[in-house]
């Protein structure tokens, strides 16, 4: 058991290290790419959107403005009001169960964007 | 046969509900090969982890329906290091989804820096559980420390249900949180804080050799039920004239008295047991158990013992419960004289009964010699194998017996290894 823990505990630091040093340097990803002239949201902006009748949400570094569609979402309100005004990337990836959003969800959020979430004031 | 294998199959079926049960309800659909295979590790880990805080507990009652003590406790260490290589695998497997087509995406994934406390507090539960885990496996670390690093694997399992409580995952995890809760603090309450144990003064403390001292603890209120064989839990507490070690600690039983005095032999093997040699008479006491079933149910057929150092405890223990029933060899395994605890009055015993015939030899401080220690092949022949000692030593006995065409089944052993 001993042994177990040391290897997998190295091979897990090797693997995240390799992760971290590709990715770091990697081009961001933006499949559908950025629309010309899209506005930057510094983290400060999205977080004053945090409520159901004003709600912003970053999704993989794109912001989103969700108000119009919170209504119609199906699950219920106290399980998503509570990521409005933040990055919820994860959340959106782990719906229920640890699943992620359906295609059909990724081309509806589409729909939503506003601009793309920067730490740097616009 | 059958009683055996029965006997082995609740924990390892107990796991594997654990492990299953958590799975079945988020088995992932249409999702990729990584995606679903994080998932599934994750909930299988988290199962483990659970089932490997039930193994925890000490009752009398929860250890005799899964087969002893000292049974749960190796597989609490299997499962807890199985669970925790299936967590350091989960985060990866999700990260491995983006890898190949947005390598950004997938450090986004992994990175503990992200924005939002799911990440983080499943960052830091592994953490905690990779650090709990090292500290287990140090055994230069002193005991007393040693439990308490060792217990921040609990809050590594605590933090690692409120990563998914982050994640919005709420209908089977707050059930799920709240038995670790109940898990964790009945160990500590009943076990650690000594509530489930039963109060008792020390009567005598009586030298048997060098760095072993027997005690005899009388019941303040009822006693404990225990037999040859067993060991108990112990701590001996603070006295005006006695510093305490608060503890608990494993002891084999060498006597039992039917007031309900328990007899039990301390050998000096770390700093609470050497404190113990030079214990008096009225100091408190609690004992919890009793546990273990090495002695128990032996059948008629003639019996090989054999017993290095303190070892013997428990053979003397089912000697001075009365006479044998079955012509019974007892091998005893010493270093010197000065260390053979209660060899007077073994020899005194085997003189007494003619069913019983001893050997005792000094090895000096070299590894016995084991193979030729043992009876000759046509001496084991239908005999039961009983071992108790050090590790290293019942390792050996046993593959000596085996290659004397001694079966597994006939070869009882205990190793008394509670870390």
């Amino acid at each position: 058991m001993r042994r177990l823990y040391l290897y997998a505990t190295a091979v897990f630091w090797l693997l995240v290290a390799t992760v971290a040093s590709v990715g770091h340097w990697w081009p961001a990803a933006d499949p559908a790419g950025p629309p010309a002239g899209e506005r930057t949201i510094p983290a400060a902006e999205l977080a004053r959107h945090s409520l159901p009748d004003d709600c912003w949400m970053a999704i993989r570094g794109v912001v989103h403005d969700l108000s119009t569609y919170l209504p119609e979402h199906p699950s219920r309100p106290s399980e998503v009001v509570p990521w409005c005004g933040r990055e919820a990337t994860e959340a959106y990836d782990t719906k229920n169960r640890g699943r992620p959003h359906s295609a059909r969800a990724d081309e509806l959020l589409t729909t939503y964007r506003i601009g793309r979430l920067t730490e740097e004031k616009p | 046969m059958l009683k055996s294998t029965l006997h082995r199959l609740p924990i390892p079926l107990l796991l594997l509900t654990a492990a299953v049960a958590p799975v079945y309800w988020a088995l992932p659909e249409d999702l990729s090969l990584p995606r679903s295979l994080g998932i599934i590790l994750g909930w299988a880990g988290c199962g483990l982890l659970l089932g490997s805080l039930l193994l925890m507990l000490r009752e009398t009652w929860l250890s005799r329906w899964l087969g002893g003590l000292e049974r749960m406790y190796q597989w609490h260490h299997r499962a807890g290091v199985v669970a925790y290589v299936m967590l350091l695998a989960h985060p990866l497997a999700l990260a491995a989804d983006s890898w190949p087509q947005f390598p950004a995406v997938a450090w986004q994934t992994l990175s503990p820096f992200g924005p939002g406390w799911a990440v983080r507090l499943g960052w830091l539960s592994l953490l905690l559980l990779m650090f709990g885990l090292a500290c287990t496996f140090a055994a230069r670390i002193p005991y007393r420390s040693w439990r308490w690093l060792h217990a921040s694997l609990g809050i590594g399992v605590l933090l690692g249900l409120g990563h998914l409580l982050q994640l919005g995952i709420e209908e089977p995890v707050l059930p799920l949180l709240a038995l670790a809760t109940v898990l964790l603090g009945w160990r500590f309450i009943r076990d650690d804080a000594g509530l489930a144990a039963r109060p008792y003064i020390v009567q005598t403390a009586t030298p048997v050799a060098d760095g072993v001292v027997e005690i005899a603890l009388r019941p303040l209120a009822e006693p404990i039920a225990a037999a040859a064989g067993q060991f108990v839990l112990v701590a001996f507490l603070a006295s005006a004239r006695f510093r305490g070690c608060g503890q608990f600690h494993p002891y084999t039983v060498s006597s039992i008295g039917i007031d309900g005095e328990i007899r039990v032999g301390v050998k000096a093997l770390g700093d609470c047991t050497r404190h113990l040699q030079s214990i008096e008479a009225g100091v408190p006491a609690r004992i919890h158990g009793a546990f273990g079933s090495f002695l128990a149910d032996r059948p008629a057929a003639p019996q090989l013992w054999l017993a290095g150092g303190i070892g013997v405890t428990p053979f003397l223990a089912l000697l001075r419960a009365g006479p044998l029933s079955q012509p019974t060899v007892l091998v005893y395994l010493y270093r010197s004289e000065a260390d053979a605890a209660y060899l007077p009055e073994l020899r005194a015993l085997a003189a007494a009964d003619p069913l019983l015939s001893l050997h005792a030899q000094a090895t000096g401080k070299q590894p016995p010699d084991v193979a030729s220690l043992l009876p000759a092949t046509r001496g084991l022949s239908g005999s039961e194998c009983y071992l108790c000692g050090p590790p290293a030593m019942v390792a050996a006995v046993r593959q000596a017996l085996r290659w004397r065409g001694v079966t597994a089944r006939h070869i009882h052993y205990e190793n008394f290894d509670f870390r």
